[in-house]
């Protein structure tokens, strides 16, 4: 050996110094093309930031804990396909900070689970799931209902996201509390809400108070289905 | 020993933390951030205590030894 | 057991007492750790116990699991051990003094109970193994640095010439995990005075760095750390020398280069673009020749003293973890592969894969670090129960034994469910259809991890009675002016 290990072995700072080059070469060459390469999320139409009430109902996805029960990543796999719907594509998550894509499935994947079923199927199965679904080992998120959306935040939340990245414009941040409040009421006028968020879904809250299951329950109706598959195909999907 | 500087800029550090918890109970925009704030404060409290009294546990030790010596 | 003897020429008083201070967080937060596992596993198996409220299900409390195992279980061990090993190998009483010790093991109880505290009141960054929020992790981040400090400035003041291996192996660990940490943890919060935050990164950029950091916390945190603790106490419980310092050499630098590639395999046949995908995989399958390099090394220090192992059930726990880590880090390699993580993803074979890591290795070498030094810490001549000690470990292993071998059945009838097609080609099986077929497994699974926190309460109670019996109490024999027995805190001296 042209080194003796001597060197590191009496000099705690080359230690440390050769350590630290070592564990850096493997994240750099795997982590920074992932940024530069340009194909790595793919372009394609329909992407688009979370509406300000889907943007509440993923954080609270979030801080349940969802993710660590339900995987958001349908991959390139025939029966997978099959089960759940078009394999997921990057561009897909692109605007989830952080991302969900899970690593267990003790309930379905739900990376296409938006429009599958109703909006009132969602409030009863995340009240009581076993009500539906008599098999499942889901927890009871009847709290959700019961609880108050806290709005307040809306405006900074998305001030922060745009920060890191996701392109909210000045009017969509202006007017977050009133699309948050259109999206919860079958009642309201949803035009601006929909030039400004297509495909939104609004859902069958009571009109005056917006809970964290209406924020749920709207964001996991839009899971998957801002990208239309038929306007594209894999060649173009392709790197 | 060299204990004694060690401790004081342990000292002042955990202080400053503490003030800083004091700021985030004060400012808390949500329950957790609160909680943070105030354990983060009472826990420097205790610790600068706790540096006070081996501090003056090992001075009033190194006394009662130095007395011994002296007697015998 | 016999009191450390130390040579006339370089009287050291060591640093013992915050050392004693990690070894009884160890086991409480591995007994917490545990117990909480036995509820999560327990609420998979019978949903009714997730009690309908927010802060006791499951959703919420995995997380309290899985980071009271990790890094109040895993890393109140590796701190403690690490300020005992790097003490005695560098013959250096510990740089920062008795101030900055104590602020380390504090310091990081205060970021357990916090981060434990906010998954339950509803907090969490949404990234496995990295939940803890903003705050919280900037204030890990801070005790970390000092650890540092404590650890480098130890082996910078050693009066011994060669670093020990112990310590090349819990330096990397040291510095690694604070790169990890900083890299992956970055998040704009919504506020300064809010408690939530946006992850800096997204998608799959994002998916990317959360499994650089999520495999690495295990390569480093859980691996090399611990190969860090299994290299000084084999060893010394052994009485035997390191069977090979050239096989030490290549496995070290071999294991530290090549773990940080691994984390593309928790990302097969996503969205992650194949040529890391490919890389992760490949990686990982090499990975498995220097992690054999280290089950190697360790077993192989048992040459000449095999008998041992029939006498000392401490050194019984680290022998057997280290054939649990050979066999973990060949299955690793396994399931890295496309074609078996086709199968394997999602389902519970991953988490049989886990726990045979975390209970057979990480937990049994460290139960065989603490058997070691509980009497050694408080000047007793030897554990109260030789025999208990036994019970522990045979208990556990059955405990093990269970959990692994159910999860394993579980998981691959999940894969095999999901991708069964019947004769006419159609999807043979609904989802929940398989929910129902593991149910007995959890049942199983649950029965492991109580056997695994009953060997633990047994070792619990064996070491306060090895601290506390008047069975175990050293003979005085005028060895009352000695300046180092106080340090190893023997009544009276």
């Amino acid at each position: 050996m042209f080194i003796r290990h001597e060197f590191f072995e009496k000099n705690a700072i080359f230690l440390l110094i050769g350590t630290l080059v070592t564990v850096a070469i493997g994240g750099i060459v795997e982590i920074v093309p992932l940024f530069t390469i340009e194909t790595t999320v793919e372009h394609v139409e329909g992407m688009r930031p979370y509406s300000p009430l889907e943007l509440r109902g993923r954080d609270i996805y979030v801080r349940e804990g969802c993710y660590v029960c339900h995987s958001q990543q349908i991959r390139t796999l025939r029966d997978e396909v099959e089960r759940y719907g078009h394999y997921s594509i990057a561009a897909e998550s692109m605007y989830d900070h952080p991302f969900q894509w899970g690593s267990k499935r003790i309930g379905p994947d739900l990376a296409r689970v938006g429009g599958k079923y109703s909006s009132d199927w969602h409030y009863a199965h995340l009240t009581n799931a076993q009500a539906v679904v008599p098999e499942s080992l889901m927890p009871h998120y009847a709290f959700l209902a019961e609880t108050p959306l806290d709005t307040d935040d809306i405006q900074a939340r998305m001030r922060a996201l745009r920060i890191v990245g996701v392109p909210y414009t000045d009017a969509e941040i202006a007017n977050a509390k009133a699309d948050l409040a259109a999206q919860a009421d079958p009642g309201a006028d949803s035009t601006k809400l929909l030039a400004r968020y297509p495909k939104a879904n609004v859902v069958p809250g009571d009109g005056h108070t917006v809970t964290e299951a209406d924020a749920l329950v709207a964001y996991l109706q839009m899971l998957g289905t801002l990208v239309n598959f038929a306007d594209t195909n894999t060649e173009r999907l392709q790197q | 020993m060299e204990s004694n500087v060690g401790d004081f800029i342990v000292g002042l550090m955990m202080a400053v933390f503490g003030l800083i918890g004091l700021f985030l109970v004060a400012g808390a925009a949500d329950a957790e951030m609160y909680v943070f704030g105030l354990a983060l404060s009472g826990f420097a409290v205790c610790f600068n205590f706790g540096l006070l009294k081996s501090h003056y546990d090992r001075h009033d030790e190194a006394r009662a030894a130095a007395r011994v010596r002296s007697h015998v | 057991m016999y009191p450390v003897v130390y040579p006339v020429v370089y009287p050291v008083v060591y640093n013992d007492a915050v050392v004693k201070k990690f070894v009884i967080a160890t086991m409480f937060w591995g007994v917490v750790a545990f117990l909480v596992g036995v509820y999560i596993a327990a609420e998979l198996a019978w949903p009714s116990l997730n009690l309908g409220l927010s802060f006791t299900n499951f959703g919420r409390l995995r997380q309290v699991h899985t980071s009271a195992a990790i890094f109040a279980f895993g890393g109140s061990a590796l701190l403690g051990t690490s300020m005992y090993i790097v003490q005695r190998t560098c013959r250096a009483r510990l740089f920062g003094g008795e101030a900055l010790a104590n602020f380390v093991f504090w310091g990081y109880q205060f970021f357990i109970v916090m981060a434990a505290l906010s998954y339950v009141m509803g907090f969490s960054q949404g990234k496995e193994y990295a939940e803890p929020e903003w705050h919280i992790d900037l204030w890990l981040t801070i005790v970390w640095v000092c650890y540092l400090l404590i650890f480098l400035g130890t082996i910078l003041k050693r009066t011994e010439p060669h670093i020990y291996v112990a310590n090349w192996f819990l330096l990397a660990f040291i510095v690694t995990i604070a790169v990890l940490h900083i890299v992956n943890n970055a998040a704009i919060p919504i506020s300064i005075y809010a408690a939530d935050s946006y992850s800096a990164y997204s998608g799959v950029q994002d998916a990317l760095v959360q499994w650089w950091y999520g495999h690495n916390a295990v390569g480093f945190f859980l691996t090399a750390g611990f190969l860090g603790m299994m290299y000084y106490f084999i060893p010394k419980a052994a009485g035997r020398p390191v069977y090979s310092y050239r096989l030490s050499i290549v496995h070290f630098w071999t294991l530290v280069f090549m773990y940080i590639w691994a984390g593309p395999h928790h990302l097969h046949w996503t969205a992650l673009p194949d040529w890391t995908q490919t890389l992760g995989m490949a990686f990982s399958i090499m990975l498995w020749m220097p992690s054999w390099g280290g089950m190697i090394n360790g077993i192989m220090t048992l040459s000449g003293a095999w008998d041992k192992l029939r006498t000392d059930p401490g050194l019984r726990f680290s022998v057997t973890a280290v054939g649990f880590y050979g066999m973990a880090t060949f299955e690793g390699p396994v399931m890295s592969v496309r074609e078996v993580n086709a199968l394997s993803h999602y389902t519970d074979w991953g988490i049989g894969h886990v726990h045979s890591g975390a209970l057979g290795w990480v937990a049994f070498i460290t139960f065989g670090a603490m058997y070691y030094l509980v009497p050694v810490l408080w000047g007793r001549k030897a554990l109260y129960s030789v025999r208990l000690a036994s019970w522990h470990y045979w208990i556990a292993t059955m405990g093990i034994v269970l959990y692994i071998v159910s999860m394993w059945v579980a998981g691959i009838m999940e894969g095999l469910m999901w991708r069964a097609y019947d004769k006419f080609g159609f999807l043979q099986y609904s989802f929940v259809e398989s929910v129902v077929a593991v149910h007995p497994f959890m049942v199983i699974r649950l029965l492991g991890g109580v056997l695994f926190l009953i060997g633990a309460l047994i070792a619990v109670y064996n070491m306060i009675r090895t601290v506390t019996s008047p069975t175990t109490a050293l003979p005085r024999r005028g060895l009352v002016a000695s300046p180092v027995l106080p340090a190893l805190g023997v009544a009276g001296a």
